[in-house]
C-alpha cells in the first residue's frame, strides 16, 4: 500500500468515526461525545490535508487539476467551513448531516478515471478561477443543506408532536432557517460566477461539447437557489419550502458533478 | 453520649393542606421554634424544613422515639391531635439519611425533580446554623444531601424537561423562535392559564398583547404582565404581527377558524407562527395546522408532551436512587470511622502496644527472672492506663459538645490509628457507644446533660 493510499483509508475511517460521533451526540446528547466527535473531525481534516500532499508530492499533480481532486478539495473545505462556524454558532448536532456529505465527496473523489484531466483545449486563466469560485460556492450549498436537512427533521418532529431528545438537540427552526439563508447567499454569487465562467468556456470550445446533463443540472441547481433567494426577498418561501428548495438545489449541484465524475471514469 | 439522624415531619403525600397550611412555620419563626425544639424534644441538633407540600424536623438524637413525641407535642399545639395522628411518619438513622436525600434530590416533591426544594433545604439549613443547631452529623449528613441533589440534577434525567403545560408552551416557542426576546406574544381571551403562560414568556423577553372580549380584563392583565391591550375587533391584524398566540377564551365556537387563518398566513407572508390552543372547548379551528409554517398546539399536545417528559423523569429514577445509595454508603463509612469505641480501641491497642515492645527489647537483653518480668509487664500496663486517662476522659467528655468528631479525628491523625468505616470493634469492657453503629453520631452541639458512658 503506497503512502497516499494509506492516509485515503485513514481519512476516509476519521471521517466515518467523526459521522458516528456526531450521530451519537444528535441521538443521546453528552458534551463529552460532541468533543470527542469535533476532535475526530479535527484529526480526519489533518490526515486529508496530508493525503492531498502526499498525492501532490508523488504523483505531481496540482490540486483543482482535476475534477476529482476538485472534489478532494472541495470536502476538505466542507469539513474545515463546518468545524470553524460550529465554534462560533455552537451547532455541533448538524456534525451528523455534514459529515455523511462530506465522506461522500471524499469517497466520489477517489472514483479516479483515465481522462480526469480536462481537456487542453479549454485551459485558460478561467479555469482556476471557475474551479475555486464553483468550490467555495459548493462548499457554502452543501453547509446550507445539512442544515435544511435539519430544519425538515426539526419541523417534521415538530408537526409529529415527538419533541423529546433530537427534537430538544437540534437548533431552533428560526436558527437554522435563518442560517440555511445566509449560506445560500453567500453560496448563491460564488456558483453564480462559476456557471457563467463554465458557460463562456463551453460557448469557447464551440462545437466539441453540446449541452451536457452535467452542465443542465448545474443551471437546474442555479436556478433553485434563485428561486429560495428571490422567493425569500419577495416573502412566502421561508422555512420548509426554502429548506426543500435548498435540499434540491445542493442535489442539483451534486449530480452535475457526478455527471462529470462519472464520464471522466468512463471516458 | 451520640446521636441518631431522624426525620419526624409530614408531607403532601400524608397529610391534606389543611393540616399542612397549619403547621407551616414562617420564616421570622423557626429559629425560636428550633431552639424550643431542640430543648424540648431532647436533640442534639435540629433543623426545620416548612414550605407548602411539608413540614419536618431532621434531627440528631439520643432517644429518637422520645424526641419524636416531643415533637408530635409540638405539632399537636397548633392542630388537634386527631387530625395530625396517622399523618406523621418518623425515620431513624439510615432511614432519615435516605429521606433527607430523597427529598433534597426532588424524588420525593409532588412534581418530581422539581428543583425548587433544594433552594428550600438550603435555606432551612442555613437559618438553623445561624440558630446554632446544626454540629457535625447534621452537617455532613445535609452537605452529602446536597452534593447527591447536585449529582442526581445534572447526571440524570429526573429533572430533565419541563412538566408544566406552560413552561412547555415557553419551551416549544424558543425551539421555534430561538430567543424570545422583542417577539410578539398575543394573548386571546384573559384567563388564568394564560397570564401563568404569559408571564414565563415575557420574562423570556417576549412583549404582550392582549386581546379579549371586555376590554376591561384585557386592560388588567396587560397591566399586570406589562404589555397592551388590544380590541377584540383587531384580532386578525393583531394576527398577523404575532410570533406566539395563546388562546383561551370561553367561546363555544372557533375563534381563530381555518379561513381567518388563511387570510392572516397571507398578511403576514407565511412567516412561521405558533398557536397553543389551551381553552376547552377549543378556540383554535384543528385545521389551521396543516398551513404552512403554522404550528398548532392543543391542550392535549401540550399534556402529551408533559407526560412524556414526566415519564422520562420517572425512568430516570433508578439511576437516581442508586446515587442515593452510593452516597448513603458513603456517609455510613464516615460515621463508623468516627465513632469512639474503636478509637479508643485502637488508641489503647497503640500505646500498649509500643510500651510492650519496647520492654521485651530490654528484657530480652537483661535476662530478668519471671517473677520481676511479671511486675515490670504489670507497671507497663499501669503506665499505659495513667498515659491514656486524660486523653480518653477528655475524648469521652467531648462527645456532648461540638468537638466531639473533630476530636476523634485529631487523634486517628496524631497517632495514625485505622479506624475504618467497616471497624466493628467493640469489647465486653467498652460499653458501646452508640446502638446503631451505622448512624450513630459522635458529636452533638446540645448535651441533655446525662453526660458520656464509660
Amino acid at each position: 500500500m503506497t503512502l497516499p493510499t494509506l492516509l485515503f483509508v485513514a481519512t476516509a475511517l476519521a471521517y466515518v468515526a467523526a459521522g458516528a460521533l456526531f450521530f451519537a451526540h444528535l441521538r443521546s446528547g453528552g458534551e463529552k461525545l460532541s468533543g470527542f466527535a469535533a476532535r475526530a473531525l479535527g484529526v480526519a481534516i489533518a490526515l486529508h490535508v496530508s493525503f492531498l500532499a502526499a498525492d501532490y508530492a508523488l504523483s505531481g499533480r496540482a490540486p483543482l487539476a482535476t475534477v476529482h481532486q476538485t472534489l478532494d478539495v472541495l470536502s476538505l473545505v466542507i469539513a474545515v467551513g463546518f468545524l470553524a462556524s460550529m465554534r462560533r454558532h455552537r451547532l455541533p448536532v448538524l456534525g451528523a448531516f455534514i459529515t455523511p456529505v462530506t465522506l461522500l465527496l471524499f469517497l466520489a473523489a477517489a472514483l479516479r478515471g483515465q481522462s480526469a484531466r480536462v481537456p487542453e483545449g479549454v485551459r485558460s486563466l478561467l479555469l482556476p478561477f471557475h474551479i475555486i469560485v464553483n468550490v467555495l460556492g459548493l462548499a457554502a450549498f452543501a453547509l446550507a443543506f445539512a442544515v435544511a436537512v435539519a430544519y425538515v427533521i426539526q419541523e417534521q418532529l415538530l408537526r409529529k408532536r415527538q419533541v423529546g431528545g433530537v427534537f430538544q438537540r437540534l437548533p431552533a427552526l428560526d436558527v437554522l432557517d435563518a442560517l440555511g439563508f445566509r449560506l445560500v447567499t453567500i453560496g448563491f454569487p460564488l456558483f453564480t460566477l462559476g456557471v457563467v465562467t463554465g458557460s463562456i468556456w463551453a460557448a469557447r470550445l464551440g462545437n466539441g461539447l453540446s449541452f451536457s446533463t452535467g452542465q443542465g443540472f448545474g443551471v437546474l441547481a442555479w436556478i433553485f437557489f434563485a428561486c429560495v433567494l428571490l422567493s425569500r426577498a419577495a416573502g412566502g418561501w421561508s422555512g420548509r419550502r426554502a429548506a426543500i428548495g435548498t435540499m434540491l438545489g445542493f442535489l442539483c449541484a451534486m449530480a452535475a458533478i457526478g455527471g462529470y465524475v462519472l464520464r471522466s471514469v468512463g471516458g | 453520649m451520640s446521636g441518631k439522624l431522624m426525620v419526624f415531619g409530614l408531607s403532601y403525600r400524608t397529610a391534606p393542606l389543611a393540616v399542612r397550611e397549619r403547621l407551616a412555620v414562617g420564616e421570622e419563626q423557626v429559629p425560636a421554634d428550633l431552639r424550643g425544639l431542640v430543648q424540648d424534644a431532647g436533640l442534639h441538633e435540629g433543623v426545620l424544613l416548612s414550605t407548602c407540600n411539608r413540614v419536618e424536623l431532621v434531627a440528631t438524637s439520643d432517644d429518637p422515639e422520645k424526641s419524636a413525641q416531643a415533637a408530635l407535642a409540638y405539632f399537636n399545639a397548633r392542630v388537634a391531635p386527631e387530625q395530625v395522628d396517622g399523618c406523621v411518619y418518623r425515620y431513624v438513622g439510615q432511614d432519615a439519611a435516605r429521606h433527607l436525600f430523597r427529598v433534597t434530590s426532588g424524588l420525593d416533591s409532588m412534581v418530581l425533580g422539581e428543583p425548587q426544594i433544594l433552594g428550600q433545604v438550603k435555606e432551612a439549613f442555613a437559618v438553623a446554623q445561624r440558630t446554632g443547631t446544626v454540629g457535625t452529623l447534621l452537617g455532613r449528613s445535609f452537605e452529602r444531601g446536597f452534593s447527591v441533589a447536585k449529582r442526581v440534577r445534572t447526571e440524570t434525567g429526573v429533572a430533565a424537561g419541563n412538566v408544566s403545560v406552560s413552561s412547555i408552551a415557553c419551551d416549544l416557542a424558543e425551539k421555534i423562535f430561538g430567543e424570545l426576546t422583542g417577539r410578539r406574544v398575543l394573548i386571546v381571551g384573559a384567563g388564568k392559564m394564560s397570564e401563568v403562560a404569559a408571564r414565563s414568556l415575557t420574562s423570556r423577553g417576549a412583549r404582550l398583547f392582549v386581546v379579549n372580549r371586555s376590554p376591561e380584563r384585557a386592560q388588567a392583565l396587560a397591566e399586570a404582565c406589562g404589555g397592551q391591550a388590544r380590541p377584540l375587533e383587531a384580532l386578525a391584524t393583531e394576527l398577523a404581527e404575532a410570533d406566539v398566540v395563546i388562546s383561551s377564551t370561553a367561546k363555544q365556537d372557533y375563534i381563530i377558524t381555518y379561513e381567518l387563518m388563511q387570510g392572516v398566513c397571507k398578511m403576514r407572508r407565511h412567516k412561521p407562527i405558533f398557536l397553543i390552543d389551551i381553552a376547552v372547548p377549543r378556540d383554535i379551528d384543528p385545521r389551521v395546522d396543516s398551513l404552512r409554517n403554522v404550528f398548532l398546539y392543543d391542550m392535549d399536545d401540550l399534556q402529551k408532551v408533559s407526560r412524556e417528559n414526566m415519564a422520562a423523569r420517572e425512568r430516570a429514577v433508578v439511576t437516581a436512587e442508586q446515587m442515593i445509595d452510593a452516597e448513603l454508603a458513603e456517609l455510613e463509612r464516615w460515621l463508623r470511622s468516627v465513632e469512639l469505641t474503636p478509637t479508643i480501641v485502637a488508641l489503647r491497642e497503640r500505646v500498649r502496644g509500643l510500651l510492650h515492645a519496647e520492654l521485651e527489647k530490654t528484657l530480652s537483653k537483661l535476662g530478668v527472672p519471671d517473677k520481676d518480668r511479671r511486675q515490670l509487664e504489670a507497671m507497663c500496663e499501669a503506665m499505659a492506663n495513667k498515659l491514656l486517662h486524660q486523653p480518653l476522659t477528655a475524648l469521652k467528655q467531648a462527645q456532648t459538645d461540638h468537638a466531639g468528631v473533630e476530636l476523634v479525628e485529631a487523634v486517628q491523625r496524631l497517632f495514625q490509628l485505622q479506624v475504618d468505616g467497616n471497624a466493628q470493634a467493640r469489647t465486653a469492657s467498652e460499653p458501646a457507644v452508640a446502638a446503631d453503629p451505622a448512624l450513630a453520631a459522635a458529636s452533638s452541639p446540645r448535651s441533655d446533660g446525662s453526660g458520656p458512658s464509660g
